[in-house]
């Protein structure tokens, strides 16, 4: 069940350079479903699962494992970490979080006040964790220098249809990917799930595992913003309508003939669609579409709330669809 | 074709990064008949080649152009932009564009008016977020026709100005694609060794993206990139060029030894050329040629242009032939032995 | 090779020519297979015969942050811009060296008497700064110094104080003497490879096309790194610290340190008594970034010497970190 998976993925520890325990879970998940499994120099897991088509064409699909944190930089004399961000997380974020190392010692983040000018924005540089110890000492027996911190794992139902989890980028991509290939069956074409690293400090693991995979097709699986909530107005994306398929963003304007494919699979799987221009942001399709001497590559998204936050919000329905989509598009002409 | 009628077809033709089709399809069958092979490849790059038994050369220029894409449509059927590359938001109140829906829609962008606004708003210029398109058209009609995605392009104006100026959108990076057509108009004349790719790029203004790939496919062992620079404005800083001669720009991100080959051909053949420094990036095509693979020497010419990203790019027409001369030049001056001098 | 020559070698990034033919010079008598490549990388081999031990390579970039010409003004002064970042409130009152000829030049300023308040106040930026070389008009200038000529701070090595040095370029002459250091030493049986990198002040340029064609199993960065540890620095501001021995970086802004590759450099440097430290900062970005990301990807590590006033035209670090770089990363070979 999508939903299973996704709430056992969403378990897993896992910052950029520290995925081993997503890619763990995945093998878990797919053994006997798959033709091969392997990890690359980056900690890619590439996962093939072919097709008895001898015309088939090779499409990578990525979604990437890792998601964001506070990497500890400093301990102070009181037993206070100082951090920095490992990709987009900011002190608004974090601060009042509970968060988590990779052996399970829990801390909260705060901010200290800023006395000479109160109403100042603070930066990373004034947030701190509090793991409860009472020096330096204490709290090396505990945390090193180099180590990550992410927010807390959680999965709260919120009404019928919406999820909410601190990983929800890209884990519940992850699990669409992993249900892509428990149940494709006898596809059209060659499909090379790769479980990237490293995304959010720029799209490093889809770089390499696309020259490694040098694919036929690129498709990227990622969140997207949201611009259904109040004062939010861009992108044109809501909850619950339907995945969307990128036109473009940052990183990547979608090869038009994947995207037309895209829309021509939604439309074959009875999945309504929605259209993505988004002004900022980027996915591996990004990296995997300048690969070598250029990849035709695309982005099917799921929309998402507050991205980056403590609380990711999905809905389940846009899961199902995305996942039928997919479905339909490893078996498309 | 003359190098200035093929300036003016090419100008008009919509491409925006990532969507260039059109634009690749017509400098694919323009450049056709003057080299051996064309081909177009995924990324919409049009590589034409012209065969010898030396050295690979790969020439750049890209067809891609800025402009602006449907981001939303309004319940009162006003058409949200985003952005494809730099467009530069001063230019478009008031603009004419065509909006490329399941019909071609003439639309006008307008903004709230001015004795509308407050004291401080007025002191500010316009955002892209405050602007939207009008295509006088009833909101279902709209909804009908145009959907987020669809390609906003800016007007085309073909302009001829006094002493063989030219004033028209798209000069960058268009008018170097019209020198590249020039120079391969003139190599049926002149012998070659050098086996000499043309390609004309897709996607430069978001990033160099075709010259990467394009460049990784083709693996030259050296690369002249074109592209346009700043020329003399009123209350430009300092290191914008003149306006009437081409500059060839020396920094760390380019081969020096090349570029001091490309001076000689140009003093043998009696063309002046500028000289800018660039300290780090020159933001164009040649950074991403020159770290493809292993790293390929590359030199940078560039064509001076003022307004540059309006609808009223301004060059020097006189320039574009002579920017054909000299990469046909170039493109016969080059010897195998210039390997042997590349870390001397 | 003794680090004043390095050091006082000219090669700010694209004008590597001077410290190249240097170490060439100096590699050429510790291994066979020395080639120049496409970047102008000075790369050096030596084919293992173990094969199934890693290839490992190690990089060190040859450039330095400096200055190039970019005018000249009639009364003969140079306008200039910095190769690299070069913080323009270090350059006034300085000296330079401009070209390969290395012609003596000064960076002046209006004097304190003749400035205003708000002068005082003001940074001087580099379209206010001006290279004096004596020259009489902008012919003689232009003449002497082309648009284009490359330039350096004229800084002589010095030993002083507690075993610390000052010095141009420490960043990364410091991982260029430990390359050589690494192929005068090691007997490494599987492949090695000594890799001296251009271009890494302008955005790793140099290292991205060395790593393409090397692609290693694992890549060492051999770095100088800013220390940023004295004066009212607060803890969390500080890097590291000259005189605790190498630091090892968990993290920068272009690399994630591998996470095994990282715990082994710690523990080997423990088990062989090595001083060493954590950098305690995720700033700056190096070579590491172009070799991660390079074609399949390569595991990497970063061991940097710390520096202070690493942009400056005196950097300062300390000779038993230097040896210590260059003792872990044998230590780490040897491990292998």
């Amino acid at each position: 069940m999508l939903r299973d998976t996704l709430q056992t993925l969403l378990s897993c520890y896992g910052p950029s350079g520290s995925e081993h325990a997503v890619a763990d879970k995945v093998r878990e998940l797919l053994s006997g479903h798959v033709d091969s499994m392997k990890t690359d120099a980056l900690g890619n897991l590439i996962v093939e699962k072919f097709s008895a088509d001898e015309n088939a064409k090779t499409i990578m699909i990525a979604a990437h494992m890792d998601h964001i944190g506070l990497v500890v930089t400093n301990i102070e004399k009181e037993g206070f970490l100082r951090v920095s961000a490992i990709g987009g997380i900011g002190p608004k974020l974090v601060s009042g979080r509970k968060l988590v190392f990779a052996d399970g010692t829990p801390g909260v983040c705060a901010i200290e006040p800023n006395k000479k000018d109160p109403s100042a924005q603070p930066g990373l540089n004034d947030v701190f964790i509090d793991i409860g110890a009472e020096s330096r000492e204490e709290a090396e027996k505990l945390v090193s220098i180099g180590d990550v911190a992410v927010y807390a794992p959680d999965f709260t139902q919120l009404g019928r249809h919406k999820v909410a989890s601190p990983a929800m980028d890209d884990r519940c991509a992850c699990a669409l990917l992993v249900e892509l290939l428990m149940y494709a069956d006898n596809q059209k074409h060659n499909i090379v799930g790769v479980f990237t690293t490293q995304e959010e400090v720029g799209l490093r693991g889809a770089t390499v595992a696309a020259f490694t995979v040098q694919p036929d097709i690129g498709l990227a699986l990622d969140v997207t913003g949201w611009g259904d909530t109040p004062e939010t107005d861009l992108p044109a994306v809501k909850l619950g309508a339907g995945p969307a398929v990128k036109i473009m963003d940052r990183s990547m304007i979608a090869t038009p003939s994947v995207r037309e494919k895209l829309f021509e699979a939604a439309d074959m799987a009875g999945v309504a669609v929605q259209r993505e221009v988004l002004a900022y942001g980027g996915t591996d399709g990004g990296a995997i579409q300048l690969s070598r001497g250029g990849v035709p590559t695309g982005t099917l998204s799921i929309p998402c709330r507050y991205v980056h936050s403590a609380n990711e919000v999905i809905d389940m329905r846009d899961m199902e669809g995305a996942l039928k989509v997919l479905l339909q598009f490893v078996d498309l002409a | 074709m003359k190098t200035v009628d093929f300036l003016r077809e090419i100008t008009r033709l919509r491409g925006l990064s990532g969507d260039e089709g059109l634009v690749s399809a017509f400098v694919a069958q323009q450049f056709a008949p003057y080299c051996d092979e064309v081909t177009v490849d995924v990324m919409h790059n049009v590589i034409a080649r012209k065969k010898g038994p030396g050295k690979k050369v790969m020439f750049a220029a890209h067809l891609d152009e800025i402009g602006l894409m449907v981001s939303k449509i309004e319940d009162d059927g006003s058409v949200r932009m985003g952005s494809v590359g730099g467009v530069d938001p001063r230019i478009l109140p008031g603009q004419r564009v065509t909006v490329f829906g399941k019909e071609e829609l003439l639309g006008i962008i307008g903004a709230k008016a001015p004795h509308l606004l407050s004291q401080e708003e007025r002191g500010k210029n316009y955002m892209r977020e405050d602007l939207h398109v009008d295509v006088g058209l009833p909101a279902q009609r709209v909804k009908e026709l145009v959907q987020i995605g669809d390609q906003i392009q800016l007007e085309h104006r073909f302009t001829e100005l006094q002493n063989n100026r030219i004033a028209v959108k798209t000069c960058d990076d268009r008018a170097c694609v019209a020198m590249m057509f020039d120079a391969l108009k003139r190599l049926q004349d002149i012998r070659h060794d050098a086996d000499l790719y043309f390609v004309a790029t897709a996607q430069e203004e978001v990033g160099s993206r075709g010259a990467r790939t394009s460049a990784f496919a083709l693996e030259p062992d050296y690369a002249v990139a074109l592209d346009v620079c700043h020329a003399e404005t009123p209350g430009a800083p300092q290191g914008t060029m003149k306006l009437s001669s081409l500059t060839a720009s020396m920094g760390p991100y380019l081969h020096p030894v090349l570029r001091s080959k490309l001076m000689d051909v140009a003093k043998d053949n009696n063309i002046s050329l500028q000289t800018a420094v660039v300290p780090r990036y020159t933001s164009t095509d040649a950074d991403d040629i020159g770290s493809a693979r292993d790293g390929i020497p590359t030199v940078l010419l560039e064509l001076p242009l003022k307004y540059m990203h309006t609808t009223v790019e301004l060059l020097d027409g006189k320039l574009l032939t002579e920017g054909g001369r000299l990469l046909a030049q170039f493109a016969a001056a080059v010897k195998e032995d210039w390997e042997d001098e590349l870390w001397t | 090779m003794d680090l004043k020559a390095l050091t006082e070698a000219f090669g700010p990034s694209g004008s590597e020519n001077e410290v190249r033919k240097l170490l060439k010079e100096a590699a050429s008598k510790l291994c066979d297979d020395i080639t120049i490549d496409r970047c102008g990388n000075l790369v050096c081999r030596r084919q293992g015969s173990d094969h199934s031990k890693p290839s490992v390579t190690f990089a060190a970039h040859m450039d330095e942050i400096g200055f190039i010409v970019t005018g000249h003004t009639e009364d003969g002064l140079l306008r200039f811009r910095p190769i690299g970042g070069v913080d323009p409130r270090v350059v006034v009152s300085k000296w330079v060296l401009i070209g390969p000829e290395k012609i003596k030049g000064i960076i002046g300023a209006m004097a304190i008497h003749l400035q205003t308040k708000a002068d005082r106040e003001r940074v001087l930026g580099y379209d206010n700064l001006y290279i004096d070389i004596g020259a009489a008009d902008s012919k003689e200038a232009e003449k002497l110094c082309p648009l284009g000529t490359y330039a350096v701070f004229d800084t002589e090595y010095t030993e002083f104080g507690d075993g610390f040095i000052a010095a141009r370029g420490l960043d990364d002459r410091v991982g260029c003497k430990n390359l050589l250091e690494i192929l005068k030493t090691s007997d490494y049986e599987g492949d090695l490879c000594c890799v001296f990198v251009t271009q890494e002040e302008v955005g790793l340029r140099g290292s991205t096309g060395a790593a393409f064609h090397l692609q290693p199993d694992i890549a060492i960065i051999l770095e100088g790194t800013a220390a940023n540890d004295l004066g009212d620095t607060p803890l969390r501001y500080q890097v590291c610290v000259p005189g605790e021995g190498v630091a090892i970086s968990f993290m920068d802004h272009a690399s994630i340190a591998d996470k095994d590759l990282f715990n082994q450099m710690k523990d080997v440097a423990v088990a062989r008594g090595i001083p060493h430290q954590i950098k305690r900062a995720i700033t700056g970005g190096n070579d590491a970034g172009s070799f991660q990301t390079s074609g399949k990807g390569a595991r990497t590590c970063v061991l940097s010497v710390p520096c202070r006033y690493i942009h400056s035209g005196n950097n300062v670090a300390k000779l038993s970190d230097i040896k210590a770089q260059a003792d872990l990363a044998l230590a780490f070979l040897n491990s292998l």
